[in-house]
């Protein structure tokens, strides 16, 4: 196997652009003539807009164009963003409030799009803006997630989104019943906002008949397909491209409103406009994450084995369904809902709730980090409850090696796992035979230690098909991929996948993705797809243009024996001097007039899905007089099937351990009682930094998976699915002692003072 | 950010006239002007900086022994120059934000500004510093007014600050988890003629001195001395990052701490 090839640790062959300055991000690459868009926003959580006056400042300096709600009317274009619904549970509709573009008789969230300012420059642009009348008959913000409240849809009287269930609810209430041992938990997994290190941006350009966007997106079709349609025009008057993304995480792949007014108002002005997120404006504007409150109920038999499983949560929707809003505590939060553990009996219910903020939506995991969060510190409650360890009770109801493959209580098929033999090789690295005497040695200290388990499970979503195309250039290889690199890293691994297959130096291959005009179809990033399914096309690809030239060859040649040597990257037949470079292979076929051996493409379907598993261990200390709270380690074992790059997944390993960290220790979202977000700048947001952060020992422990060629296991997501619980549980282990029984995220140090001090009343009374 | 002239005047004498100019404003390192400015709250129709007058630059001893600080030098200089001479003093600055921030930020900017949760201020008024200004000299305990409030005239600029240095010294900072500011922070000073208590982040007047702690520190200079004590709970802020109570306990511990580490 050659140092360049899959499984080794290469490094990133991308990060040299990245770290000179030489990326490409959207705001580097806008054309410098382009008009500059601003975007007013509402300032207070909800209000009727009794009045809303741009005149004065459609007269300003410099202006162009402002767009309102009556301006998208009277252009015939529908106010309304596209998002994805799901059926409540009694199989009937949820209500379908519209999701306006620009704010269309009410404002229900601050930092609400009210109108869309286009001028010269940017400070012209907001000057306008100061000229914008807006009034509001205000009124009061609905925050709490719970039916019920100030309404803010007609449509939904009780602010309720939907009402999703799955399972046997009879049956789970008869098993729970009659179960030897019953414990219930509830935790709330707190809202975040997403951050990505680059903030949204996007620019329109008019390209003669056509228009182009470019915006720092997941991937670029269905924000193609959204905006041809709103627009009104074919698709193929719409070209989109993702240039570099400074990160997406799951809120970059939905398409927003400043996506499609951009769009807009190129088309009006025939000229090229852009547009930049602030940092505030982001975190006011951009899709956030999580925020859901889950009780979580175990029935266990005599031998503590799971016999019924049941979830009922309230998921924070913010004022609007966004793209997947209503999915992603509902249908994807299911996929593994009862985790790794062998229970048949279950019911689960989940209702979405509007309240006057920001919508939610997919934030790295989309659903299954929150559904494993509520397991796994049910799991590790019960365990204490129930007087047992927290690793034995796991072990007792495992879905055993045998048992593969698995139908999961709702539906999810695990092809393959071996969670003992991953567990026992935690305990091991974790050393948790030493823990006792750490725990002494801190307490010596006035610190209270604590050990937390997390065995998470994570189901691969997003398209399971994808397209790739190979084409011979005179230099090397151009690969075109219907994925879309965030910044993980995707050109090094797709150029060790080619290199493996064709021989070809990885400097020679260049990934082009991201392009809607080169690219027919893809499926972008998200839910931790990209190299299971692009890989696999690549795969295909690849051996087809292989095939095709080696036949080619032998025709052309007259050697019927001719082979391709793909370590070496050439053609010989045996016994002779002949040899032939792909690229001269390539050349040949060319002259011969055969281009469509030259390139190729092929689309590849996943057989099915994989199911990446593994245990985070953390141990933490806190310090009793502060109530701050270090990580001391933390240990990963994690079954990723086989490894295309270890050295690229360990780091997507640490990047989602970190952002759980986040999560769990300094993400705070914190609004008024106006509806205020109070942590609208990194001055009261606290984000994770490197000495928040223990170094991250990380192991893995394989079975390959069976339901793709490759044996991978997607790993883009699973170190947040894992983290928040391991992070969550070792609180929770510290403070048990002391009679706390309720912990919840973030362990912000004023958070776990009050807990501290909530403890001594305990103690007191 | 709205437009406005930009002045860069070479010595004090200049910038004090360029300063007399309709809404002129004075320009230290920018790290808290600038952020006020994108955000349009605050639009000088002039910004003198005072990044470019030797005189205010730099770190010395004087004759009675005093650390001099230029009113225009950044953290960063203060933390490599100061080590020698006073320490504790260059421990704060080096613990000033990250290194863009004491690249910047200068102690001249810091003092004027007077946020409730930074950290010169525990150190000027924990060293009875003497604030130097193009008009006058002020005693570090008449100097800062309150939140935001500072006994400089409109124009009146900070050329230097003069540290008397300590016999024991330490400072405690507790950060704020998101942006690393002193949610409290206590600066403890021992001086032949006294202790000095000095208490940054925790009250909404601002820095202040906590006299209970210092009356029982002067007669046992021991972290025991203040164990009865318990700091004036009323006057804290109370804020999403922690509540007055919270506040209060971490005065007295990090007075318990820096007096241990002094
Ligand atoms: C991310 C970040 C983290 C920070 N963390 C900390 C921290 O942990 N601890 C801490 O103490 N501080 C912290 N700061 C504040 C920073 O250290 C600066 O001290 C502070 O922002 C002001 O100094 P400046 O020189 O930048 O002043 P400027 O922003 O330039 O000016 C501030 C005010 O002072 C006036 N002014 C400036 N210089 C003078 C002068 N010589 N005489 C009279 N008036 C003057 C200006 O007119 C303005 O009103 C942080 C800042 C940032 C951005």
């Amino acid at each position: 196997m050659s140092k360049f090839g899959t499984s080794q640790p290469v490094t990133r062959l991308e990060d040299t652009r990245f770290l000179t300055g030489k990326g490409r991000y959207v705001d580097d690459i806008a054309p410098a003539h382009a008009l500059h868009a601003f975007v007013f926003r509402s300032t207070a959580a909800h209000g009727v807009i009794t009045a809303l006056d741009v005149s004065e400042a459609r007269e300003a300096p410099g202006v162009h164009l402002i767009l309102t709600a009556a301006d998208l009317a009277e252009a015939g274009l529908k106010n309304a963003m596209k998002y994805s619904p799901v059926k409540n549970g009694d199989g009937s509709r949820p209500p379908l409030p519209a999701r306006p573009i620009l704010a269309e008789g009410r404002v229900r969230f601050v930092g609400e799009p009210v109108a869309f300012v286009v001028a010269e420059t940017l400070a012209e642009a907001k000057d306008a803006a100061e000229l914008i009348v807006l009034e509001l008959d205000d009124r009061p913000a609905k925050l709490d997630i719970a039916p019920g409240g100030e309404v803010l849809h007609e449509v939904a009287p009780d602010n309720v989104a939907y009402d999703f269930a799955m399972g046997d609810a009879a049956a789970t209430e008869a098993a729970l019943a009659g179960a030897a041992h019953v414990v219930t938990h509830t935790s709330h997994d707190n809202r975040v906002i997403v951050n990505s290190m680059e903030p949204r941006g996007c620019y329109a350009e008019p390209e003669g008949e056509r228009i182009h966007l470019a915006v720092n997106g997941q991937g670029v079709w269905g924000t193609k397909g959204e905006l041809a349609k709103w627009l009104g025009w074919p698709e193929d008057r719409v070209r989109v491209t993702n240039p570099d993304v400074g990160g997406g995480f799951g809120m970059k792949g939905m398409n927003y409103p400043e996506n499609l007014l951009v769009a807009q108002a190129a088309r009006m002005l025939g000229h090229p406009v852009r547009w930049m997120g602030e940092r505030t404006e982001s975190m006011l504007s951009d899709n956030g994450g999580r925020d859901l409150i889950v009780t979580t109920t175990l029935g266990f038999d005599a031998e503590l084995r799971l016999v019924a499983f049941r979830t009922d949560s309230l998921s924070n929707m913010g004022a609007y369904p966004s793209n997947f809003g209503m999915n992603i505590q509902s249908s994807l939060y299911s996929k593994v809902l009862t985790g790794t553990y062998d229970v048949q009996t279950y019911h689960f219910r989940n209702r979405g709730i509007y309240t006057s903020t920001t919508q939610i939506d997919a934030y790295r995991g989309a659903g299954r980090p929150e559904a494993i969060y509520a397991l796994e510190r049910a799991m590790d409650f019960a365990a204490r409850e129930l007087g047992v360890d927290p690793l034995e009770l796991r072990r007792r109801n495992f879905i055993a090696r045998a048992q593969f493959p698995y139908r999961s209580a709702t539906g999810e098929l695990y092809d393959v796992g071996d969670f003992h033999r991953v567990l026992a090789r935690a305990e091991a690295c974790a050393d948790l035979a030493g823990f006792a005497e750490r725990r002494a040695a801190s307490e010596a200290e006035g610190k209270l230690r604590g050990l937390g388990l997390c065995y998470y499970i994570e189901s691969i979503l997003g398209d399971p098909s994808e397209t790739a195309t190979i084409e011979i250039t005179q230099t090397g290889a151009k690969v075109y991929v219907g994925t879309q690199s965030n910044g993980q890293g995707h050109e090094t691994v797709y150029a060790q996948l080619l290199h493996d297959q064709t021989g070809l130096p990885l400097d020679s291959i260049e990934i082009v993705q991201g392009d809607s005009d080169l690219i027919a179809h893809g499926g972008g990033t998200g839910g931790s797809r990209s190299v299971t399914v692009q890989g696999m096309a690549m795969r295909a690809t690849a051996e087809t243009l292989i095939t095709g030239l080696t036949a080619f060859l032998a025709e052309d040649m007259d050697r019927a024996d001719i082979a391709f040597d793909a370590e070496e990257g050439v053609f010989r037949a045996p016994g002779s001097n002949v040899v032939v470079t792909l690229i001269e292979a390539a050349g040949r076929a060319r002259a011969a007039g055969r281009g469509d051996l030259v390139q190729v493409t092929e689309t590849q379907t996943l057989p099915g899905r994989s199911y990446p598993n593994g245990c985070h261990i953390t141990e933490l200390e806190i310090d009793r007089d502060t109530g701050v709270v270090r990580i001391d380690r933390y240990t990963v074992v994690d079954d990723f099937g086989n490894l295309m790059n270890p050295r690229l997944a360990e780091g997507q390993v640490h990047g989602g351990v970190v952002q759980g960290i986040g999560q769990a220790l300094t993400e705070h979202v914190v609004f008024d009682a106006e509806g205020q977000l109070l942590t609208a700048t990194f001055m009261d947001y606290g984000m994770p930094r490197a000495d928040d952060t223990p170094f991250i020992a990380f192991y893995t422990e394989a079975v390959p998976s069976t339901a793709n060629p490759l044996g991978m296991k997607g790993c883009g997501e699973a170190g947040t699915v894992g983290a928040l619980a391991a992070v969550a549980n070792a609180v929770q282990d510290a403070l048990w002692p002391l009679g706390l029984r309720q912990v919840d995220m973030p362990f912000t140090p004023a958070r776990v003072w009050e807990m501290l001090q909530h403890a001594e009343r305990i103690a007191a009374e | 950010m709205y437009s406005f002239e930009f002045a860069k005047p070479k010595t004090i004498d200049e910038a004090v006239a360029a300063l007399a100019g309709e809404e002129a404003q004075a320009l230290g390192g920018g790290q808290t002007l600038l952020p006020t400015m994108k955000q349009r709250l605050a639009a000088p129709a002039t910004l003198v900086s005072l990044n470019s007058i030797p005189e205010m630059i730099g770190v010395c001893v004087n004759d009675a022994g005093h650390v001099c600080i230029g009113g225009a030098t950044p953290h960063a200089v203060v933390a490599r120059e100061a080590a020698a001479h006073y320490p504790a003093l260059a421990a704060l600055a080096g613990h000033i934000g990250d290194p863009a921030v004491r690249n910047r930020g200068t102690i001249g900017g810091s003092l004027a500004n007077n946020d409730p949760s930074a950290c010169y201020p525990a150190a000027a008024l924990g060293s009875g510093a003497v604030i130097k200004t193009n008009t006058r000299d002020i005693a570090a305990d008449d100097y800062f007014l309150g939140m935001f409030e500072t006994a400089l005239n409109e124009g009146e600029i900070i050329t230097e600050v003069r540290f008397p240095v300590p016999q024991k010294v330490n400072y405690q900072k507790f950060v704020q988890p998101a942006s690393r500011f002193a949610l409290v922070g206590v600066f403890v000073a021992k001086y032949a003629d006294g202790v000095r208590v000095a208490v940054t982040g925790a009250s909404s007047d601002g820095v202040f001195r906590w006299a209970e702690a210092e009356a029982a520190l002067n007669a046992d200079f021991s972290k025991a001395a203040i164990d009865a004590l318990s700091p004036p709970e009323g006057t804290m802020i109370s804020d999403l990052h922690g509540t007055d109570a919270y506040r209060a306990h971490l005065v007295k511990v990090m007075t318990g701490r820096a007096v241990a580490a002094a």
